[in-house]
């Protein structure tokens, strides 16, 4: 590597590393990322209590429903995959005695009815919360129903076939997906946005940082003295090379923060909490183990890498020549808005790919440069495009970066010396249209 | 040694400038006049390979420039080029370094001129805290830190009180004195009839004066009388034949003149009074610069 340039390129890089705001946000950084993984420890520690039971007292009058409310509740909780946080106690106590001493528990009495089979009132000193209150409910349908079964004379042998659940044979005649790829839409609609989430901050990290570097060598007007002992080409790449080491290190400690996160969590001794994280982590990895994604994660992780880095590479190339033709700070700003538009239309497309159904449209869309590197891993994820779709956008993001380096490094020479106030557009424009006539 | 041989340079139909040559020696300080727009930072951009020229050749030592010489150029900006988040000694070493020179040659180097220019104790400061006379020497500073072969100057005065307007001409000198070639550019005429011996005043990217500045002079003749004494009489001096204009400045009279024969007249005239001062004078490169740049305009 040119010594010049390795030079520019660490000096760039100590600037960002070494400034007052880098550091000041990544310690707010590390507290939010390590607080929002430790979120109910913070708030058990303030007097929140994220394991405190409801208690339910049942009053049952048919002396029959009792216990089958109790193992509704608790299918219904295992379910939707909660811890038992309802504790279900029959009592021969009364009414009376029990809403003296009611607190924060409970009470519900069964009473049998002619008209409708079974009625249920539910007494609590406040209000219930939304969730709990769902489960009761639901649970006291089913336990209605088993209650109503029972009493219309139906045989038990009959009545254990009508309440069992419907056995689903599965058949999907695409041999490459499975019964459980139903579920990836899920995994799309949950996982994939928080995944790309970093992505998608580090590329407006990395436009902006760029930008804001070549505009303030340009506005001090320091660009002369540099570029008269540099090419514009060693500045630009320095420039590039510092910003994309920047943003990958900056991606690398948001995952070391989260590892923290982790780590604090675990030596907490949270441990239902821990176990309810670790259970929702491995049952979503169960699920795209069943679903053959954890199969093509060998080239969907590759694939996407060299997309992002090439898609990196991108969006600094545009970034440093836009911002090499500013001459002032509203210049910049408004030369940064197309970017971040796309970039906002990628991450938007990309949260939403199964929702197109691998439409001509999206497949079209995931080929094209600044959006493919949300968008391709998304579909191909999903299905929907092959490796060889995801090939065709890698070719096309370097074409487009080579194209773009070849011409946009004219624009720059011209730029960065360019103090004129005309519009950046009509400068650019201008610049390419005098390179073409020499050419 | 810097030699320029008929560069060119336009912008659209804009010629800024038009076949342009010039040398300037090695030990040489080299005056490049003109107004604003007059293409002065076109050449001088063209000097540093920053701007390519249309056509014409610029050679330093016979070598055409490229960025494999440009470490041994040092340009001083119009306009402060300093990136003022740095603090002096971050910014002397990052301009330093990108001239190709080692960390501990350039704390040498800084390490002598901040003692020369009597700002030692801001070696760690900010620049963006100093103020714009110190700012300048920091400048200057960057650019000659390499010792360099060629130093363009452009308004290097600027900001600076007298006492530090005298420091930096001695580093000039010093320069000079290494062999250093010198371009230097002001609109303080007395800085350049101070130090150029040699100049060219561009108009519209046109050469319309150039030479050695004696000879330039000389070629105008004496166009001045400055007398101061007692009991002259004005009315006189100004019936004598070449006289162009005659007033009384400060206590001193100046007599214009289109003629040298007319000094001995005015001499004649003046004699038999008592005479403190009598001065006959070339034309001052202020008013040299005045006359030409003022015709073309015409």
């Amino acid at each position: 590597m040119n010594k010049k340039l390795l030079f520019l390129t660490k000096t760039s890089l100590a600037k960002k590393t070494k400034s007052k705001w880098f550091k000041i946000i990544n310690l707010l950084l590390l507290i939010l990322i390590v607080g929002v993984i430790n979120i109910d420890s913070i708030i058990t520690f303030f007097g929140g209590d994220f394991n405190q039971k409801l208690e339910i007292i049942v009053i049952d009058h048919t002396n029959e429903v009792g216990e089958t409310f109790k193992t509704n509740l608790k299918s219904s909780e295992k379910a939707l995959d909660k811890d038992p946080k309802i504790v279900v106690k029959t009592t021969k106590e009364s009414r009376k005695e029990i809403e003296k001493k009611i607190g924060d528990k409970v009470l519900i009495i069964f009473d049998s009815s002619h008209k409708d089979f079974l009625k249920a009132q539910v007494i609590s000193d406040g209000a219930i919360e939304s969730n709990d209150y769902q489960l009761i409910t639901t649970a006291l349908s089913t336990t209605k129903y088993n209650y109503g079964l029972v009493h219309s004379n139906i045989n038990p042998k009959e009545l254990e076939k009508i309440s069992s659940p419907i056995k689903i044979d599965r058949v999907i005649l695409d041999k490459e997906k499975n019964s459980d790829s139903d579920n990836m839409d899920m995994i799309m609609g949950t996982v994939f946005p928080t995944i790309i989430l970093p992505f998608f901050m580090l590329i407006i990290f990395l436009v902006q940082m760029i930008g804001s570097e070549i505009y303030e060598e340009k506005s001090t007007r320091s660009m002369e003295v540099i570029i008269s002992n540099v090419s514009p080409k060693t500045h630009f790449l320095s420039k590039m090379f510092s910003a994309n080491i920047f943003a990958i290190t900056q991606g690398l400690l948001l995952l070391i923060y989260a590892v923290v996160g982790l780590l604090i969590r675990g030596s907490i001794g949270n441990s239902s909490a821990v176990t309810s994280l670790t259970s929702q982590i491995s049952d979503i990895w169960e699920l795209l183990v069943k679903s053959g994604f954890v199969e093509k994660l060998s080239y969907i992780i590759p694939l996407t890498l060299v997309l992002l880095v090439l898609s990196f590479f991108a969006y600094s190339l545009v970034a440093g020549i836009l911002a090499s033709m500013t001459v002032n700070m509203d210049d910049y700003q408004q030369i940064q808005s197309p970017i971040m538009l796309i970039l906002v239309v990628a991450y938007y497309l990309a949260i939403m790919a199964s929702m197109f159904h691998g439409s001509l449209l999206i497949k079209i869309l995931s080929y094209l440069p600044f959006i493919s590197f949300l968008l391709s891993p998304a579909l191909l994820v999903l299905g929907q495009i092959s490796i060889l779709d995801i090939t065709i956008s890698i070719i096309l993001l370097l074409l487009f970066n080579t194209i773009v380096m070849k011409k946009g490094l004219r624009i720059y020479k011209e730029g960065i010396l360019n103090y004129s106030n005309e519009k950046v557009w009509k400068k650019i424009k201008q610049t390419l249209k005098k390179n073409s006539n020499k050419n | 040694m810097l030699k320029v041989e008929n560069i060119q340079k336009t912008y659209g139909n804009l010629v800024a400038v038009n076949q342009l040559s010039f040398e300037v020696k090695d030990g040489e300080i080299f005056g490049l006049l003109g107004e604003n727009g007059a293409g002065k930072t076109t050449t001088f951009r063209m000097i540093m390979g920053l701007l390519e020229s249309d056509s014409g050749k610029i050679l330093l030592d016979n070598k055409k420039i490229d960025y494999s010489i440009t470490d041994k150029i040092g340009f001083v900006t119009e306009e402060r080029s300093l990136l003022t988040k740095m603090t002096v000694k971050e910014q002397i070493l990052y301009y330093g370094a990108l001239k190709g020179m080692s960390e501990e040659k350039i704390l040498q180097e800084l390490k002598y001129w901040l003692n020369k220019f009597e700002i030692k104790k801001y070696e760690n400061k900010k620049i963006k805290e100093l103020s714009k006379g110190n700012q300048q020497k920091i400048q200057f500073i960057s650019a000659v830190i390499n010792h360099p072969k060629l130093l363009i100057l452009d308004e290097p005065f600027t900001g600076l009180d007298p006492i530090n307007v005298k420091l930096l001409k001695e580093a000039v000198y010093e320069l000079k004195g290494e062999g250093c070639s010198i371009i230097f550019s002001s609109h303080q005429m007395e800085h350049i009839e101070e130090f150029c011996e040699k100049l060219i005043i561009l108009v519209k990217g046109e050469v319309i004066l150039e030479g050695y500045l004696k000879n330039i002079k000389k070629s105008y003749g004496i166009k001045k009388v400055v007398i101061k004494g007692e009991n002259i009489d004005m009315t006189k001096i100004e019936k004598i034949e070449s006289v162009e204009d005659i007033k009384n400045m400060n206590g001193e009279i100046i007599v214009h003149i289109s003629d040298e024969k007319a000094v001995e007249k005015i001499f004649n005239v003046i004699k038999k009074c008592k005479i403190l001062k009598f001065e006959a004078l070339e034309p001052s490169l202020n008013e040299i610069f005045i006359e030409k740049v003022g015709n073309s305009h015409e």
